[in-house]
């Protein structure tokens, strides 16, 4: 290429930028906020509710990016500590993210900036919050449910009548949907998050529920209490009514046997309600609390918030992210969520339509505990997830007992937690 | 050569690694070298804290990661010998069987080497879907044959996970010391295996006498790849076991262990960066000075051809 060519050339693109110049500066005034998601499967719902949020506030665009469940604390951490990240981040619950919070990443809301948050009730808005300085860091938008999800066809075709209200009759009911030649429970054990749902929907009617979780938690009561240590056992009683071969049965071919009506009941959360019906559309699922462990006892509902909405302490957008967490907190959006999603709301004041979250949310209301883990002891490592996930794998098969299992918590949580520490 | 000729080649060799070495130095050894020094420190999940001392290590070797840390230490040793054993020695069968194999080498070369290609999310998909206890056809063929009770819930139970795993470790890589030995095999002087024939050694004694000692080399470059590859052995347990070596940790290994600690999973929470990179630079330790003590050992019984 000849030198008067390349001049030619630069002198064109010289052009050019003079020629694009007034436009970038028009662009400039348009505010760009960056919004990270662990949610890839609710993309296409994000993105018309940012069109919706752009219309409501023009000058603001949104660029929502959902990354891989799995990496996604890896991705903001990294991010975050290295002074980069999104301007609006959906944040993990409880121990999920609250290093990040502790440390600094997020900014701190407050009720005057975020109306929404009067509405919450304290045990949700806990989810969000920073595990040292108590701040709150998030809101909170939806919140899960623990509890026993059957097919009513088959508990008519196995003769059950009625709902089982205690320990005893769901025992009797397996033993009624077993003799009619159907499985009595999808659960299985290839999976140990799994089973840590599991017992956190059987586990608190044995425990004491709420009341017990505020006692570990203030370090008044442990781990090897006999309620807690009875809580366990009611795990591995289970296993004689899993499929042949739950040790090695995964979460997904667990979840399968009830879609495909193969089992009577599954015990998990509310969430599972979605890729049952994804499996099976025309699945019947009815959903009630855990029973009582006996007559004398309470029922519970393990509940806990799901994730939260935060901004990046470092953006340099604050005005156009807290406009954007305001919508966030809407009736609208809410209303949205729960109509599109299924999710059941943090918010007080969203209607819920559909029928079976309807249900959850009232026994919820009613009868809810937190989830003792995830609310209580996830925020260092060795959390009682950690111990207890596998445990509850040697657990079905005898390789450990109830008794075991329990100190082994108590000494990992008493390594870190400042009011168990000592105690065994 | 002249002085002032060896300088400037010196000088030219030198100019010409900068560029490799750079990127050595700027995304191997610094790295490796700050992670040494994370294990000094407390950390606050990503941040670090305050100096700690060798409080990291002697969280380590406590409750319950010395538990873990034990467990997974032997599953890796066992995962190191057993492999050794059968990866190896089935794999110079091959290589041998393909060396006197008279027709359609390429045919069998590309067979044997199919599954080290495989991805290994399809390999492990492929194999949870066949030993799966409840849809699976193997258990369904086991249960077929009349002996039911052998049908097992292979990678859920504590006992066969291990063992299972390995075998699908085997069945994928065997092609790589097939296709080691074959190249080896195949660079024997033909010269050596004649004479010996003219003078009446029989097939196996060709085999032992000569081809063995000859394949020296190729046995330390298989022996010290599958001796890093078992003690760092992390994508088929995490594939299918998950990071905490499900179930019950019967699967663990140290990488899934180091993987756990420092980056926390979103099933169980929070994690340890600081005794993390404890782990990590004891793995290191015993990976680095096994390897380099292994090759040297192993090498003093290589022979010149």
């Amino acid at each position: 290429m000849k030198i008067s060519k390349i001049r030619g050339l630069v002198a064109a693109l010289f052009a050019a930028v003079t020629v694009v110049a007034p436009g970038a500066s028009i662009a400039s005034a348009n505010t760009e906020i960056t919004f990270w998601s662990w949610r890839t499967e609710d993309k296409a719902f994000y993105e018309s509710q940012m069109r919706l949020f752009e219309a409501k506030n023009p000058g603001i665009t949104v660029k929502f990016t959902p990354y891989l469940n799995t990496e996604y604390n890896a991705i903001v951490a990294t991010a975050l500590t290295a002074g980069k990240g999104p301007d609006v981040i959906q944040m993990r619950p409880y121990g999920g993210m609250a290093n990040l919070s502790d440390a600094g990443n997020f900014m701190p809301l407050t009720t005057a900036d975020v109306p929404a948050l009067k509405k919450l009730p304290v045990g949700i808005l806990a989810g969000a919050q920073g595990y040292k300085d108590k701040k709150q860091y998030g809101l909170p938008y939806a919140v899960s449910a623990l509890g026993v999800m059957y097919n009513p066809d088959i508990l008519e075709k196995a003769g059950v009548r009625a709902l089982p209200q205690t320990w005893a009759q769901l025992q009797t009911a397996f033993d009624k949907v077993k003799k009619a030649g159907f499985l009595p429970i999808g659960n299985a054990g290839g999976n140990g998050p799994a089973l840590e749902q599991l017992h956190a929907t059987v586990g608190p009617t044995f425990y004491g529920g709420t009341a017990f979780f505020n006692d570990v938690v203030a370090g008044k009561k442990t781990f090897t209490d006999k309620g807690y240590v009875a809580s366990l056992k009611a795990v591995a009683d289970l296993a004689k009514w899993m499929p042949a071969n739950y040790q090695g049965i995964d979460y997904n071919t667990a979840r399968g046997l009830f879609a495909n009506e193969k089992a009577a009941f599954y015990i998990g959360g509310n969430y599972e309600i979605g890729y049952f019906r994804s499996l099976n559309p025309s699945i019947t699922i009815g959903w009630f609390p855990a029973p009582k462990a006996n007559a004398g006892a309470k029922r519970y509902v393990g509940t806990w918030a799901d994730g939260a909405y935060a901004i990046n302490a470092k953006t340099t957008q604050k005005a156009a992210a807290l406009k954007l967490i305001n919508f966030l907190g809407t009736k609208e959006f809410g209303q949205a969520l729960v109509d599109e999603i299924a999710f059941i709301p943090t918010a007080p004041y969203v209607k819920i339509n559909d029928p079976a979250v309807k249900e959850i949310n009232r026994w919820r209301t009613t009868l809810g505990t937190p989830f003792l883990n995830v609310v209580g002891f996830r925020f260092e490592n060795p959390t009682s997830s950690s111990i207890l996930q596998p445990g509850f794998q040697k657990l079905i098969v005898g390789g450990t007992t109830p008794e075991q299992l329990a100190k082994d918590v108590q000494t990992a949580v008493a390594s870190w937690y400042a009011p168990q520490k000592g105690k065994s | 050569m002249s002085s002032a000729l060896r300088r400037e080649q010196n000088r030219t060799t030198g100019t010409l690694l900068i560029p490799a070495l750079a990127v050595i130095i700027i995304f191997t050894t610094v790295p490796a070298l700050t992670t040494l020094s994370y294990a000094f420190f407390s950390w606050d999940g990503f941040q670090r804290s305050t100096f700690a001392g060798f409080e990291n290590f002697q969280r380590l070797f406590s409750y319950p990661y010395l538990d873990q840390l034990t467990a997974a230490l032997r599953h890796n040793t066992i995962a190191f010998i057993v492999i050794m054993a059968f990866q190896t020695s089935f794999g110079l069968l091959l290589a041998y069987a393909m060396f006197r194999v008279k027709r359609g080498l390429r045919v069998y070369r590309v067979v044997v080497f199919l599954p080290v290609i495989f991805s290994l999310v399809v390999v492990a998909y492929l194999w949870q879907s066949l030993l799966d206890p409840y849809y699976g056809p193997i258990n369904q063929i086991i249960t077929g044959l009349g002996v039911p009770e052998l049908a097992k819930p292979w990678l859920g139970d504590t006992s066969t996970a291990l063992p299972t795993l390995m075998f699908i470790n085997i069945w994928r890589w065997v092609g790589f010391p097939a296709i080691v030995f074959l190249a080896g095999l195949n660079a024997i002087n033909a010269e050596y295996i004649e004479a010996a024939r003219i003078d009446g050694a029989s097939e196996s004694q060709i085999f032992r006498k000569i081809m063995f000692p000859l394949l020296a080399p190729s046995l330390t470059i298989i022996t010290v790849l599958t001796f890093i590859g078992a003690y760092e052995w992390f994508d088929l347990p995490f594939v299918i076991g998950g990071s905490n070596g499900s179930p019950a940790g019967a699967t663990d290994t140290l990488a899934l262990m180091f993987y756990r600690l420092s980056f926390g999973s979103i099933d169980s929470g929070a994690n340890n960066v600081g005794v993390g990179s404890a782990l990590g630079v004891l793995i290191f330790t015993l990976v680095g000075f096994g390897a380099a003590f292994g090759s040297a050992l192993l090498r003093r019984r290589e022979v010149e051809q």
